[in-house]
């Protein structure tokens, strides 16, 4: 399969995920496509080694699809829809991908209080919080579940 | 990367055992890191960055310490 497949799945995947709220499954992105479910996953497989999407290692089904999250995590983001994001970052990744105002509500990684983030006319309104980032540049894709 | 209430909860938490330090800024820098990272990934004709391309997005921001180089 061509790059051109590889990349339409991708595509394919970030509107599933804006129309639907969720990642699609393997099967479900078969029927989509139109291919056998080893083609999808051979181009899942070659989109997570270009870093592209993550894959759950015992299911072979999406786990991230930057910025999105397909599992629930601490980071939920409201954009008339509601998405899980996989940090912080993506978390705010969401509105500004989207060029839409919404909210993040997540909690202190010490505390564990409640925090919300509200992006309104397209700025952040209660700017307050600390972002730690715990592991080097370099080293993000190591292992990108810990990251 | 996660968020804090403040400096003093984010030192608490990288003092317990096997959390280690990296780099913390304000949510706002986040913020602009977000838009410049994201804001095109739903263009027509978005791409994968190369690492030059990825790094000089992590400078723009002011992202420029030794931590934040990607090669």
């Amino acid at each position: 399969m061509s790059s051109d497949f590889d990349a339409g799945v991708r595509w394919f995947i970030l509107g599933y995920f804006l129309r639907i709220g969720r990642a699609p499954l393997v099967t479900e992105l078969a029927v989509e496509r139109a291919q056998p479910a080893a083609a999808i996953q051979a181009a899942l497989q070659r989109l997570q080694e270009a870093h592209g999407v993550v894959l759950d290692r015992s299911t072979g089904e999406l786990l991230m699809v930057h910025p999105f999250s397909c599992v629930p995590t601490a980071f939920r983001v409201e954009v008339d829809k509601s998405w899980w994001a996989n940090c912080i970052w993506d978390a705010l990744g969401i509105p500004a991908m989207l060029k839409r105002d919404g909210s993040v509500h997540t909690w202190c990684g010490c505390c564990g209080d409640a925090m919300t983030l509200t992006i309104a006319n397209g700025a952040l309104c209660n700017a307050t919080g600390i972002v730690h980032f715990a592991v080097p540049a370099k080293d993000w894709w190591r292992d990108i579940v810990f990251t | 990367m996660l968020l804090f209430r403040d400096e003093e909860h984010v030192a608490r938490w990288c003092g317990m055992p096997g959390q280690p330090r990296g780099e913390a800024f304000p949510v706002e820098l986040a913020w602009n890191l977000a838009k410049a990272w994201y804001g095109d990934r739903l263009e027509p004709g978005s791409r994968r960055r190369t690492a030059a391309e990825s790094q000089a997005l992590l400078t723009q921001v002011g992202l420029i310490s030794p931590f934040w180089k990607l090669v």
